[in-house]
């Protein structure tokens, strides 16, 4: 049903987890308006000179977004550029405000849940390691 | 951020003992970043208790979870679902998060599993020097921006003392003496004149417990 | 007279003052006060009780301070910032004014790591100069760091440490001056053994007019034997031994390198005495307290004056 090459990646158990916050994560993804109004209360936007891939819907759409199009039939590779935007774009302050109520550090605490479950999360060990603070 | 250094493999041990079914819980923040209670060191610290348990002809259960910052309760609380399968939880996080994390599970015992250390800054991977001990009354514009709170031995503030030996501190030869380097910098910087005058006795703000609330939300929290 | 005192009234009538030093023990012990006090009774104009040295407990600096006062010795009462914080400070000086002590000496302390119980909790809320200002505060302008109003002021005579050998040189004769602007009455200083330098510091401290507010006392220790001058060099944070001070020592005859510790003491001592902005010597003769009479005697420093 895919092409993606999943070795070494548990697309069942990602299924899985979609499906237990499948109602809000459907809801949340159809709700974004793309207004770019939560990008004004993201500080690192604001400190990556508006920088529109550190904007709070790019990074939850880019993350959960891609994760539930393709079903949580991904590669490894796209988890791990998953990764970068979750961790290495994002703190996680949860201060992002959306106006339809979405709860955009939710799903991206989401996104990080189900790489971590796959093992793919940053390696602080690493020099230049990705750590958006 | 926050440093922390794991506790010894047989304090921990110790201290779940009684329990047979135990939830190791990392945290995403400043633990992962030192290296000290990520994901990472969740799944290190159960396999060593894994085998020392094996050694003593025992076994428990040891689940392992990382929550992104267990200082926020919004991260937090994805774990109300699994917590209930648990004898006790075993807390990777500094000391803020172990203590929002029991007060979140009241009726789960929760321990510690790092000693939380200071608040301090990257040297290198794996190496973390201490930069300041939140006193909440920052006196590092008179001090070149070196902290005599955190770096001098003595916590002077007219330093420095007599004690200083070819640049370290009196106390050891590895640790470099603060006011030393207080006065080299301020030299540098044609501002010794900060450090002649008698400071006078310091406002310790760390003595009760605090809390922050930013003047913008003043109204929103203080009626 | 700001406190009275007898080293106060040996300095003020511009004699050259003889201070000593005393270790409290490490009990209860009476005895062992009685024994060292008796060496400097009558020989030196007061003596230095020391707060906890080393960071190791001993008997209260306060009480063994009270205990060397009724056998007819004025102690220096020693008060160290390691070990209490502000309260505890003026509380102390109140009760050792009360009871009739009349000088003190503010010191940071050693930090306990070096001492008995290294992982105590080390107080340092105030610092050594800031302690200086403290009973300065108290005595002349009647208040607690606070503010509030003492009711019967202590009297005391201020004493602080100076140590004109540490880095860097030209920040020690600043150091001086913030003691004295905290309002320090006298200090003694860190060992000598580099007289090139005492002699650079105290004419620093003469050309700055400090001299004229701050009465100085350098200390002295006589070696006792090589060992212990390389010990000194080595391993003693803020003593500075040269070494021509080992050479010397190590050609003295063999029985006689004491003898020639002293004999280097004494010479100090004597060209102290003619040193302007010298005020007198402060005698730290470690565990060696019944050689004090005799180094007393050769310096020159007997009888001491007794001034009423
Ligand atoms: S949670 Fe992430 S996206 Fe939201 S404001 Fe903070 S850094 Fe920005
Ligand atoms: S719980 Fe502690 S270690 Fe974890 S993010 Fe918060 S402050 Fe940092
Ligand atoms: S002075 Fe206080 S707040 Fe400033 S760095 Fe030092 S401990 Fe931290
Ligand atoms: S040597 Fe320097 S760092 Fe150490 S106690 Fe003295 S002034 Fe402080």
């Amino acid at each position: 049903m895919s092409n993606e090459n999943t070795a070494g990646v548990d697309t069942d158990r990602i299924k899985k987890r979609l499906d237990s916050r499948k109602a809000k994560m459907k809801l949340s993804l159809a709700a974004c308006a793309h207004c770019t109004l939560c990008a004004e209360s993201c500080f690192l936007f604001n400190a990556r000179d508006n920088d529109p891939t550190y904007m709070p819907s790019y990074k939850f759409i880019n993350s959960i977004g891609v994760l539930y199009k393709k079903k949580g039939v991904v590669d490894r590779a796209t988890l791990e550029d998953i990764r970068d935007v979750v961790w290495g774009r994002c703190v996680l302050c949860t201060r992002c405000y959306c106006p339809f109520g979405i709860d955009i550090p939710e799903m991206i605490a989401f996104a990080r849940n189900i790489c971590r479950e796959q093992g793919v999360f940053p390696d602080y060990e690493e020099k230049g390691s990705i750590h958006a603070g | 951020m926050v440093k922390a250094k794991r506790k010894p493999l047989e304090e921990i041990a110790d201290a779940i003992s009684a329990y047979g079914k135990v939830l190791t819980v990392g945290c995403g923040g400043c633990v992962s970043v030192c290296l000290a209670g990520g994901q990472r060191e969740v799944q290190e610290l159960n396999a060593e208790l894994e085998l020392t348990l094996k050694e003593k002809g025992t076994s428990k259960t040891l689940g392992n979870y990382t929550v992104e910052r267990q200082c926020n309760m919004d991260l937090l609380q994805e774990m109300d679902d699994m917590v209930g399968g648990y004898d006790c939880i075993l807390s990777m996080a500094c000391g803020a998060g172990v203590q929002l994390m029991a007060e979140r599970y009241p009726n789960i015992p929760v321990f510690p599993a790092v000693n939380t250390v200071f608040i301090g800054v990257d040297r290198d991977i794996g190496m973390y020097e201490e930069k300041c001990r939140a006193c909440g009354e920052c006196v590092l514009a008179y001090t070149g921006g070196i902290c005599p709170v955190t770096r001098c031995a003595k916590g002077l503030f007219n330093g420095p003392c007599g004690g200083t030996n070819n640049g370290k501190c009196e106390v050891s030869q590895e640790i470099p003496c603060a006011w030393l380097d207080i006065y080299e910098r301020l030299k540098g910087q044609g501002r010794l004149d900060d450090i002649l005058k008698l400071q006078g006795v310091m406002q310790w703000q760390n003595q009760l417990q605090r809390t922050v609330v930013q003047p913008k939300f003043e109204k929103r929290y203080y009626k | 007279m700001k406190s009275g005192s007898n080293l106060e009234k040996i300095l003020a009538a511009g004699h050259f003052a003889f201070t000593g030093e005393l270790g409290p023990p490490r009990g209860a012990n009476i005895e062992h006060v009685k024994e060292k006090a008796q060496h400097l009774i009558g020989h030196v104009d007061a003596v230095n009780v020391t707060d906890n040295q080393t960071a190791m407990v001993r008997m209260s600096s306060w009480a063994a301070a009270l205990l060397v006062r009724e056998m007819g010795l004025e102690p220096n009462y020693q008060m160290v910032c390691r070990d209490r914080n502000r309260l505890a400070m003026q509380a102390d000086i109140l009760g050792a004014s009360a009871l009739g002590i009349r000088n003190v000496i503010c010191l940071s302390g050693d930090h306990q790591q070096f001492g008995d119980h290294p992982n105590a909790k080390g107080v340092f809320d105030i610092d050594s100069t800031q302690l200086i200002d403290t009973v300065r505060r108290m005595r002349d302008e009647g208040t607690f760091i606070s503010g509030e109003e003492i009711d019967g002021l202590p009297k005391m005579f201020i004493g602080g440490a100076a140590n004109p050998f540490a880095d860097p040189f030209e920040w020690r004769i600043h150091r001086l001056a913030k003691k004295v602007e905290a309002g320090v009455d006298f200090v003694q200083t860190q060992c000598v053994y580099n007289m090139d330098k005492m002699r650079e510091w105290v004419k620093q401290a003469v050309d700055m007019g400090l001299t004229e507010k701050v009465y100085i006392l350098p200390g002295i220790t006589p070696m006792k034997s090589v060992g212990m001058a390389k010990y000194m060099k080595s391993k003693v944070p803020g003593i500075e031994v040269p070494d021509d001070v080992i050479k010397r020592l190590q050609g003295a005859e063999k029985g006689k390198v004491a003898e020639e510790g002293i004999k280097m003491a004494l010479e100090q001592i004597e060209e102290f005495k003619e040193m302007k902005g010298v005020s007198g010597i402060h005698l730290m003769a470690i565990e060696w307290e019944h050689r004090v009479p005799e180094i007393a005697e050769r310096a020159g420093m007997l009888p001491r004056p007794v001034i009423d």
